[in-house]
């Protein structure tokens, strides 16, 4: 079937139908670009943030690990929405800030999501490698010191390694959960999925067939997610599992 | 004082954990191609020292010189540390260590892990390292597991694994932590037959144990460590054969 | 009680609110986990199928589109079933689907399917030994549940419940969303009002904090409790 054909298969679909019109299913594409945006963008952030966060996490200087400790036990004891609204608010409240340059940052909503989202992220992803770098065998350290490893190249070489590698089924759920929780963002009035779903709500007073269709679309997406997940791990913990020869 | 020619030398090493010492004044010097068993009873310290003899454990007082190059420490106020740990890092790949756990790096292949150190410590060329690591594989008899990770090994195959890990380092002494302790009684004798070959080939080697035989038969000596001390040492045909301890003679009694 | 522009009262309100819902949709969340639980183990296909589909669905869309699909669809659908029973029957009921009602019960039925994956794993992680002796010694499977495997069970669920206690308190903040006056909504009516974010959200973050901290505290002491025989954790 050609892409003509299909879009004319769609049409036809759509021609009987005074919900799920071509203006509509726009909107929905529009959000769905803006979600993947917004959560990848804050993943990718977060992430990188979270690696050294994590390392010092661990650090025996009390005054760094307890600091790190402090932001992840804010950052996760708190609602999401919560630091959302003070990301929001908080910089757009500040005397001054409209005649800045940094007005074109706060006036847009989707800066001060991604700053909410990405410090969010960061916080649960260095709690999660800091607990995979703890739980790296003593044994393996060990063997390091003694092959003469620095304290770097120990941490690049051996502890990281594998400490990404048993992250990896936990990071995943945190993928999906920053997934679900960027449905928050159409509250500070953000198009994504969700802002898209309630508009055609609104505008139809139909429930069910926007939330629901909307609600296929984040299921599409987690089990994407998932699945490559699934496929990293099969790929990268095949050390973990014995003999299958 | 220091002589060039001896690979490892250990004078008057202390080490206390707490309130209890561990070792009271260990004493070792091993020429080259020196095999040197340490043997006694568990709690008698012999794996401490051979710990102490890498850094893994800071001993709290003693020298311990590697070809002639003394260890520098520094008192601080938490006790002795040494003054440069990068001084450390090269004579710990200078000494390579073969551990009772095995101690592979779970995340990397059996190739991997004999590469690893070479590479990253040593500066050598990814292919030269390889080259190496394959042939030291196969003289262990590992040469078709080169890809498998450790997880998928016999823990015969790992302790092999990790002697060519250790070889790969061409180290000037080689340390054994017990290094068939935690093996089946059936998967000991093929890393005792790779240890001799190495015993053999001349090279040095400290080697924490509990096998007399392999003790008798290899070392060129033998010490019985007691309660942090050495109760006897010398040759095994005097230790093991001729003890004079009424200790060592109950501690070998079973082995008769 | 501290002033704030005189939000404090209401700010104090707005928590008991929050800690009102989180406590009805947890009861509600342990119940439909046990059951979907129980489900999931039972040699009935189609239970099981049914459990799995609804503990899939949840984990698949966010929380935030099943509120929003309870509480703008739940009234639609409620007066859809009560219209056909006034006409089928002669019934007439009238139920009203409000945010409080459709707050609680979304959280109740989101976190059902997360309990149940924790009571499943700890139900499974019971020594069949264990089960085995009460079956030798004559008790029915009611006394066995009863008995044996609900307290051994116990032990196992109870870090992944006060898990999912942690994450279930913090997501009624969305009930605010929905119109629902606990504590965010507050804060977020006084920060638009007053314009000083940070007095609001603020105090608002130490509410959650110390709900979690608190609920800490009884997570350790019911650990205790349910360890009782197996030594120190």
């Amino acid at each position: 079937m050609s892409v003509e054909q299909l879009l004319q298969t769609i049409a036809g679909y759509l021609n009987g139908n005074d919900i799920f019109t071509v203006n509509t299913l726009g909107m929905y594409w529009d959000g769905f670009v803006n979600t993947v945006q917004l959560v990848f963008i804050s993943l990718l952030i977060g992430l990188a943030l979270a690696v050294p966060l994590a390392i010092g996490r661990g650090s025996p200087l009390k005054l760094v690990s307890k600091s790190i400790w402090l932001y992840t036990y804010i950052f996760r004891g708190t609602p999401l929405l919560i630091q959302l609204y003070l990301a929001y608010y908080g910089f757009a409240f500040v005397p001054g800030i409209q005649d800045s340059w940094l007005w074109f940052f706060v006036q847009d909503p989707l800066y001060p999501a991604l700053f909410a989202f990405t410090l969010n992220t960061a916080a649960y992803t260095t709690e999660i490698f800091h607990g995979a770098i703890k739980s790296t065998a003593k044994g393996e350290i060990e063997a390091a010191r003694a092959f003469g490893m620095s304290k770097a190249m120990m941490m690049r070489r051996i502890i990281l390694p594998s400490a990404f590698r048993r992250a990896l089924p936990a990071y995943g759920n945190e993928v999906i959960f920053m997934l679900h929780a960027s449905a928050i963002a159409s509250v500070v009035t953000i198009m994504d999925l969700t802002g898209a779903a309630y508009y055609v709500y609104s505008r139809f007073y139909a429930p069910f067939p926007a939330f629901i269709f909307v609600a296929f679309i984040y299921m599409a997406l987690s089990f994407s997610i998932q699945g490559f997940f699934r496929h990293l791990e099969k790929r990268l913990l095949v050390h973990l599992k014995p003999n299958n020869r | 004082m220091a002589d060039k020619a001896i690979p490892l030398e250990i004078n008057d090493l202390h080490k206390r954990f707490g309130d209890n010492p561990v070792l009271k004044g260990l004493s070792l010097k091993a020429h080259k191609g020196d095999v040197i068993t340490l043997i006694g009873a568990s709690g008698s310290g012999k794996s401490t020292f051979l710990r102490c003899m890498n850094l893994l454990e800071l001993p709290d007082a003693g020298e311990i010189i590697v070809h002639g190059d003394p260890i520098l420490f520094k008192q601080t106020r938490q006790g002795r540390e040494p003054a440069n740990w990068k001084q450390v890092e090269l004579i710990r790949s200078r000494l390579s260590m073969v551990f009772q756990n095995f101690n592979l790096w779970a995340h990397m292949t059996l190739l991997q892990n004999v590469v690893e150190a070479p590479i990253h410590v040593l500066g050598i060329s990814k292919e030269e390292a390889r080259e190496r690591g394959m042939a030291l594989l196969g003289r262990v008899g590992l040469a078709e597991r080169a890809n498998y990770y450790p997880a998928q090994l016999s823990g015969g195959q790992q302790q092999r694994g990790a002697i060519a890990r250790a070889l790969a380092m061409e180290p000037e002494v080689m340390l054994f932590d017990e290094p068939t302790s935690a093996l089946d009684p059936e998967l000991v004798g093929d890393v005792l037959r790779v240890m001799r070959e190495l015993a053999d080939e001349g090279r040095t080697m400290v080697v924490v144990t509990h096998e007399m035989d392999f003790a008798r038969d290899v070392s060129s000596q033998v010490m019985y460590l007691h309660q942090g001390l050495v109760e006897e040492a010398g040759p095994p045909s005097e230790v093991l054969l001729n003890p004079q301890s009424p200790r060592l003679k109950q501690f070998l009694a079973p082995n008769r | 009680m501290i002033d704030l522009h005189g939000y404090g009262p209401r700010l104090f309100e707005g928590a008991l609110l929050t800690f009102e819902v989180a406590v009805l949709s947890v009861i509600l969340a342990l119940l439909l986990g046990l059951v979907t639980a129980t489900a999931k183990l039972s040699r009935s296909r189609l239970l099981h199928a049914f459990a799995t589909l609804y503990t899939t669905v949840i984990r698949g869309v966010p929380d935030l589109v099943l509120m929003l699909l309870l509480f703008y669809g739940g009234q639609i659908g409620i007066n859809a079933f009560t219209d056909w029973l006034y006409d089928a029957f002669g019934i007439d009921i009238f139920i009203n689907i409000n945010a409080f009602v459709a707050g609680t019960i979304t959280i109740g039925i989101i976190f059902g399917a997360y309990m149940a994956e924790t009571f499943r794993g700890a139900f499974l992680a019971v020594d069949e030994g264990q089960l085995e002796a009460a079956r030798a010694y004559g008790m029915n499977s009611w006394k066995i549940f009863k008995r044996v495997h609900f307290p051994q069970m116990m032990r196992h669920a109870l870090p992944g419940l006060g898990n999912n206690w942690m994450v279930l308190l913090k997501t009624t903040a969305l009930v605010s969303i929905i119109g629902l006056a606990d504590m965010v909504k507050i804060a977020d009516e006084a920060t638009k009002a007053e314009h000083a974010p940070f007095l609001f959200m603020l105090p608002v973050a130490v509410g959650y904090l110390a709900i979690a901290s608190v609920s800490e505290l009884f997570f350790k002491w019911l650990t205790k409790r349910y360890n009782v025989g197996f030594g120190e954790t």
